[in-house]
């Protein structure tokens, strides 16, 4: 066998996450993290969640033993919030644009289409008129360069405490039309609560599972793969 | 919730074919998750089509009945609709003793009619078939008259037996411990928290969630009181919860329903006992509705709308949706104040006025555009993302392959206090698992083609004192695992580049392969040839005589020379995708592969096999 240095193979998750964040930061969208062990402020009550939201059930969240108001997040929108209280604490003002890659959970039965952790891919941008027209620009422009440039996006009504109006994004690609993600314009609720004057100020969000994604983008058949620390997986 | 197309069609006849009104609710209120052809027993060759659509959260106080969405229907495609009131004929109303006392705030209104004289059989047609339609079973007709009230117009009702139950009705909270025999025969012990109709001795119901056996209307049941209520909707999310019960009642209630509604269904369920007891006798209808659900107004601009939309709407176009959806407005200058009407608790802010042209108008009028914010924005390299991005190329770069695995473990420091998983627990390294992938992987890789298996992992760990980005990366000797702070060294942070992917476009050609999931056999087989003699050419006879089970190879993995001769040593990996392959067979195919090699004909003077 030859004797050069043999290159690792990456795992197609990161691959995916990868070139999510490269078109977005293109785009103009800044890389933001956040923790994955969160107080429910981030991950609930700051999105603008009632308290007796059906989310907040334990069958769907898992909430974490001795340490009462803390959940594994269950989407990246927790980043949303610890990045406006920063921007705003650090006397900045808007426009921003933020994208947040990072692993979330669920507590659910799994199966091909399930698991209890994820992926998920945030998006969000706050000015004086970001609108709806800026969301299908940038959801466009990123699916035209992620899935190629015969891809398009359909919006329909939805609902998420954290937006309104709320969308159901769908995505066409290779002829076939897939639902694929959330969003809308930021509540005004969620801007107050991290001192944004929502008089002056809107935006968007908007989130997907990066596993559902790369499964689509390489013919991957079942999430649970992803997690199995098996390097057949890694095949790209 | 399941709408019947026929049922739909009673209020708004201009309803758009099945189809094109599948396409209607998807781009303009909800998800259809399923489109159902039936036949429609009325009607000779009949047929009725169900659909079963996803009402959103912040719409079930008002769609999750035919009616609701039949208003919906005629102001969004602007067509008729046919309004029932004057249909439901007013039974004539006797002067009534009934007392009605509501001891919780939790009851928002009550409305109580006594009838008298009714008769108790089976329901007429119609009845049956509309009930079928919403997978439910005709019980008798007084029952069926309620659970087609709550289907037609959303507000669940309920009717005692008067004769089995004493006096005046109470509405209360239970008492601790008091209990219920449900009307299917389970006896519930109830807490204060739960909200119950009762009469001076017993309970007679759980408010809203169940009724009990006591005052059951059965086939000799004469007379009756009917219920028309609102209760508040956590109360009853909770005590139903708390009794694991999920009703079609349930599921209205907790999603707060308008006590302005109680009036009609009254007056619908009343005309319905009447259509199918005409001897009845009606009482006053007595109504306990302490406070009076407000009258709210709205004010929204065209600007503003126009301005989250991105969609540059007219003073007129705004106008005419209002009065397509009958709401009272006044109109200066573009700011709008609307009278909300009592039903639509879902519209609150001016962001709920938007979402409600846009939708109505159609997203797919608003064109993308290219946003501002990037002359004043300027983004900046987040410094936890580009630690792992710059760790991950130099673990790849030494020859590190990536894996994940699962954050949920046997044992660790962090608990989760419920979990679908018997795992319970968040790793507190990486390094655990990474060895089982190690194991794993090690099995395998001769399908990989390197001669050691090397793997890293970057991922969160959890501890008492919080969590930390870590990174495991080693071999079969070892495996190092330490923080990413650590790993990092400070000449990374002076590189500027982040080495990011750009997407790739080969994937047509490059789709995954799973793999078989039967063992593999590896086989090596070397060669001496004369000087001279390419390693291709040697390789070209395996190849034309290994058959097609090889998944791997013939692959070079050593070659020296040795005199005027040169080695070349070969190694097959052979898998179905169907059976486990057998030693016998895959010898077969290696004999054939070596006599080839061996045989004179093949190359003019037959090479040696080692």
């Amino acid at each position: 066998m030859s004797e050069e240095k043999k290159q690792g193979k990456e795992h197609p998750l990161s691959i995916v996450i990868n070139e999510a964040v490269k078109i977005f930061t293109d785009l103009g969208f800044e890389v933001a993290t956040g923790p994955e062990l969160e107080d429910e402020w981030h991950n609930f009550d700051a999105l603008n969640f009632p308290k007796d939201h059906p989310a907040r059930d334990m069958q769907d969240t898992f909430f974490i033993k001795d340490k009462p108001g803390y959940v594994l997040r269950t989407h990246t929108s927790n980043t949303q919030i610890h990045f406006m209280e920063k921007f705003v604490k650090d006397g900045r003002k808007p426009p921003f644009a933020i994208v947040v890659p990072g692993k979330v959970f669920r507590n659910e039965a799994t199966d091909a289409g399930h698991e209890m952790q994820f992926y998920q891919l945030e998006g969000l941008m706050i000015g004086e008129n970001v609108s709806v027209a800026n969301m299908k620009w940038a959801l466009l422009e990123f699916f035209k360069r992620f899935l190629g440039e015969d891809a398009e996006i359909r919006l329909r009504p939805s609902f998420f405490p954290f937006v309104e109006p709320g969308f159901e994004v769908d995505v066409k690609h290779n002829g076939k039309w897939m639902e694929l993600l959330g969003a809308g314009m930021v509540h005004p609720n969620v801007l107050k609560n991290c001192g944004i004057d929502p008089k002056k100020y809107q935006g968007f969000a908007f989130g997907f599972g990066l596993d559902r994604v790369a499964m689509i983008k390489f013919g991957i058949p079942d999430i649970r793969l992803f997690y199995q620390g098996d390097l057949r997986l890694n095949q790209f | 919730m399941l709408i019947s197309y026929n049922w739909l069609k009673w209020y708004i006849p201009e309803v758009p074919e099945p189809e094109k009104l599948a396409e209607v609710f998807s781009y303009h209120l909800c998800e259809v998750e399923s489109l159902e052809k039936i036949p429609d027993k009325l009607v000779a060759n009949g047929e009725d089509a169900i659909f079963d659509i996803n009402i959103l959260p912040n719409r079930a106080h008002d769609l999750l009945s035919h009616q609701g969405v039949a208003r919906e229907l005629a102001s969004l495609l602007n067509i008729r609709f046919i309004d029932p009131m004057p249909k439901y004929k007013i039974p004539k109303s006797q002067p009534t003793k009934l007392e009605i006392a509501v001891k919780s705030e939790k009851c928002r209104r009550y409305m109580g009619r006594i009838v008298r004289n009714i008769k108790v059989g089976p329901s007429p047609d119609w009845v049956v078939a509309d009930l079928e339609a919403m997978g439910q079973r005709s019980i008798n007709n007084i029952v069926d008259a309620a659970n087609i009230v709550m289907f037609d117009c959303g507000q669940p009702v309920h009717a005692f037996d008067l004769d089995k139950m004493g006096g005046k009705l109470i509405i209360r909270q239970a008492k601790n411990g008091e209990n219920l025999i449900t009307l299917d025969n389970r006896d519930w012990k109830l807490k204060s928290s739960d909200l119950v109709i009762a009469d001076k001795e017993h309970v007679l119901a759980v408010a809203g969630i169940k009724g009990g056996k006591k005052p059951e209307v059965d086939d000799n049941t004469k007379n009756i009181i009917l219920e028309v209520a609102n209760f508040n909707p956590t109360s009853i999310r909770k005590t139903a919860q708390a009794f694991n019960i999920a009703t079609d009642a349930r599921k209205r209630f907790e999603n707060d329903l308008s006590p302005e509604l109680g009036s009609f269904a009254m007056q619908e369920l009343s005309s319905l006992i009447l259509e199918m007891c005409p001897d009845a006798s009606f009482e006053e209808i007595i109504d306990v509705y302490p406070e009076k659900q407000e009258t709210r107004k709205l004010s929204f601009g065209v600007e503003k709308v126009s301005k989250i939309l991105g969609l540059n709407i007219s003073i007129k176009e705004i106008e005419d949706i209002l009065k397509r959806y009958c709401f009272e407005y006044k109109e200066n200058n573009g700011k709008f104040e609307v009278v909300v009407p009592p039903m639509r608790l879902d519209l609150t802010i001016e962001e709920d006025m938007a979402e409600e042209i846009g939708r109505i108008l159609g997203y797919d009028k608003v064109n993308p555009k290219v946003p501002k914010v990037q002359d004043t924005w300027k983004p900046k390299q987040n410094e936890i993302y580009s630690k792992i991005l710059w760790a991950r190329q130099k673990l790849l770069n030494d020859g590190y392959s990536e894996v994940m695995t699962y954050v949920f473990r046997d044992q660790g420091e962090v608990e989760v206090l419920a979990s679908a998983s018997d795992k319970k627990f968040l790793r507190t390294n990486l390094s655990d698992a990474l060895k089982v992938s190690m194991n794993l992987n090690n099995i395998n890789f001769y399908l990989f083609g390197v001669l050691d298996t090397k793997i890293f992992e970057i991922g969160t760990i959890f501890k008492k004192g919080g969590e930390e980005m870590h990174i495991a990366y080693g071999d079969k000797k070892e495996i190092k695992e330490t923080s990413l702070e650590q790993f990092i060294s400070p000449e990374f942070m002076r590189e500027k580049v982040l080495p990011l992917g750009s997407p790739r476009q080969d994937l047509e050609e490059h789709k995954f392969k799973m793999w078989s999931l039967f063992p593999f056999i590896a086989r090596d087989v070397a060669v001496w040839v004369p000087e001279g003699v390419k390693s291709e050419e040697v390789s070209k006879i395996i190849k034309e005589n290994m058959g097609d089970m090889v998944i791997r190879g013939p692959e070079l993995f050593d070659e020296f020379k040795k005199g005027s001769q040169v080695s070349y040593a070969f190694r097959l990996v052979f898998q179905s995708c169907e059976r486990t392959l057998t030693d016998p067979e895959v010898n077969e195919i290696m004999t054939k592969i070596t006599n080839k090699i061996k045989d004179k004909k093949t190359n003019g003077i037959g090479w040696q096999v080692r």
